[in-house]
């Protein structure tokens, strides 16, 4: 294939093929339907999105999440309360937060959480970053939202303890029993978690 | 509980089996590398989710599977079993994929056709299996014999098993940060050590204190089952637990008895390891590793109060293994009130006549049992009268009539 093919087909399926999730084969079909042309623009667009994507995004100040804006829509929303923050691994995981339309504060992305096997430490995180702005800023309340893995419990664990001697009230999200989840069917381990955190009713 | 059915695709030198089992004694017979050996480890797996033979599972895919370069190939193996509460359909999936130049490898556990974590397999399929290298446990390395009681704990207590995963994944993450300090210095990451030791030791006060119970509860068994059937009261077997929750200055025999005093406690037994991590911590940052913990632990047999491995005969350590063997099957019976599936493989031939013996007169009483072996010269002719058989010529099986 590599002696046939013109020099910048072969380069667009390598580059395609660095993907996650592309194989080889995928890689070719892609760069061959971007080739053909059948949609009409599609190529066009894609290089400006492309472009797009790398020169208009940049990371929030403040909250360390993907922006166009400088501080984000977010921490620049005054609708919004400025003292609670939601802690989180990824970016992604504040879209999945915003989908709830339960909470109406502002975030903070450490991209990442702690592990010594990838070789990921607290300063491979921003972790600084988040102290700093509890300690300057006025906050009543930090949210730790990480996953609930061994390396999402064990930064949480970490943020807790690098946060006991701010006055700020650190929280961690529930955890139990999934909606429409039913007690006959939950795992051993859920179930316990669930029961530890119960939550009065009257 | 029993087996009835049992199929296989692509795997191990299978490309495709599909096996009705009987009830009673099935002998596998056949020439060496035809696959005998594999169909005992096929159902082995179904039942444990490990291989007796390899940590590297996706080696249990069939060599000859999938065509080169393919993207996927799956290796699957399915089991009929009665129980009690009607038939079960047991399935495992062993994916091997093709991602850009990655190759992954991964797998899907499914009961009644239904996806399950891998550990909800656990505890439909119960098998006790007797392996040649089985008797070397005894003189083996302590990897070998902590391997071995973990598959048959887990087999018997769910808890156990997931408690130890995670364990092992905590240990993995320490044991990185340990390596880490050792080149960057302990300094910034101090806190994060502080943080996986203590996780550490509280999966470890849970290991510690199930494993001494368990232990406790097959001991019982094996030496019932050693000095009553196997020697006739003539030698007192001991299987004891070697807990290594201390540094190497305190002898195991101590930490031991200190642990059956504190066995329904495990914060206690956490924290007493975490002084002794405490007392290790620059030796570990040097090792690069954990020298505390239960993945240290070991086992031992005495018989009349002596150290097997050291004083004992090859005799008598067979006959400990046999009773060990004997020992998992009673266990599990008393447990669930089924007995297990007892797989044989080319044991036989290793033992000698008395032993053999037992072990034929154990292998009559059992509901269900699958024995491999080259030869059928060496069985008695009024045994094999009563056992099904069934020929592996080449990853083929055909019965025997």
């Amino acid at each position: 294939m590599s002696n046939v093919l013109p020099k910048p087909v072969l380069r667009l399926i390598n580059e395609f093929g660095r993907l996650p999730g592309i194989g080889p084969k995928t890689a070719s079909r892609l760069t061959f339907y971007l080739l053909r042309g059948n949609d009409a623009g599609l190529a066009a667009d894609l290089s400006a999105a492309l472009a797009e994507l790398s020169e208009n995004t940049q990371y929030c100040t403040a909250c360390h999440n993907i922006t166009e804006q400088n501080p984000c829509e977010v921490c620049s929303d005054t609708e919004r309360d400025q003292q609670v923050i939601c802690v989180v691994e990824e970016p992604l995981d504040v879209v999945a937060i915003e989908r709830s339309r339960m909470f109406g504060g502002v975030y903070h992305v450490l991209h990442g959480a702690l592990s010594p096997v990838e070789g990921i430490g607290p300063d491979d995180l921003k972790i600084g970053e988040l102290i700093g702005r509890v300690q300057q800023g006025d906050f009543r309340e930090v949210i730790l939202a990480t996953n609930a893995t061994l390396e999402g419990d064990t930064t949480a664990s970490y943020l807790q303890m690098r946060l006991a001697d701010t006055a700020v009230r650190v929280t961690r999200l529930a955890r139990g029993l999934p909606v429409g989840g039913d007690i006959e069917y939950t795992d051993e381990v859920t179930l316990g978690r669930a029961l530890e955190g119960r939550r009065e009713l009257k | 509980m029993r087996l009835t059915h049992l199929s296989l695709t692509n795997f191990r030198n299978f490309g495709r089996l599909d096996l009705p089992v009987g009830a009673g004694v099935t002998l596998v017979h056949g020439a060496n590398a035809q696959g005998k050996t594999n169909l005992l480890e096929a159902i082995y797996y179904l039942a444990t989710t490990r291989s007796p033979y390899t940590n590297q599972d996706d080696q249990l895919i069939n060599w000859d599977a999938g065509y080169e370069g393919a993207q996927v190939v799956v290796g699957r193996l399915v089991a009929h079993v009665d129980t009690a509460d009607g038939t079960r359909h047991l399935e495992l999936r062993l994916i091997r994929e093709l991602k850009g130049h990655k190759t992954t490898f991964r797998r899907e556990a499914l009961v009644d056709r239904r996806k399950v974590r891998l550990l909800d397999l656990l505890g439909n399929l119960r098998v006790v299996l007797f392996v040649p290298t089985d008797l070397d446990l005894v003189t083996g390395s302590p990897a070998s014999r902590r391997r071995y009681l973990d598959i048959t704990l887990c087999q018997r207590n769910r808890h156990y098993c997931r408690t130890l995963s995670q364990y092992n994944k905590i240990l993995e993450q320490r044991n990185a940060l340990l390596r880490q300090m050792a080149e960057q210095g302990t300094r910034n990451n101090q806190d994060v050590l502080d943080l996986y030791t203590q996780r550490l030791v509280e999966a470890a006060g849970q290991i510690f204190a199930i494993r001494a119970r368990l232990i406790d509860t097959l001991a019982r068994d094996v030496q019932r089952i050693h000095y009553e059937q196997l020697t006739a009261g003539n030698e007192s077997l001991r299987l004891l637990y070697r807990p290594r929750l201390a540094g190497s200055d305190v002898d195991e025999t101590e930490s031991a008895d200190w642990l059956y005093n504190h066995v329904d406690n495990p914060t206690i037994i956490a924290e007493r390891m975490q002084t002794a991590l405490a007392d290790t911590l620059s030796y570990d940052i040097r090792r690069g590793a954990t020298s505390i913990g239960p993945h240290r632990d070991d086992w031992v047999f005495q018989v009349n109060g002596r150290s097997l491995r050291h004083y004992g005969s090859r005799g008598q350590q067979r006959s400990a293994v046999l009773a060990l063997k004997l020992g998992e099957i009673a266990g599990i019976k008393a447990d669930t009130g089924a007995s297990p599936i007892l797989l044989l493989d080319d044991v036989m031939a290793e033992l000698d006549g008395t032993r053999r013996q037992h072990l034929i007169t154990a292998l009559q009483q059992m509901p269900q049992a699958m024995i491999t072996s080259a030869e059928t010269t060496i069985f008695p002719p009024d045994f094999l009268a009563q056992t099904e058989q069934l020929a592996v010529d080449g990853g083929r099986v055909h019965s025997v009539i």
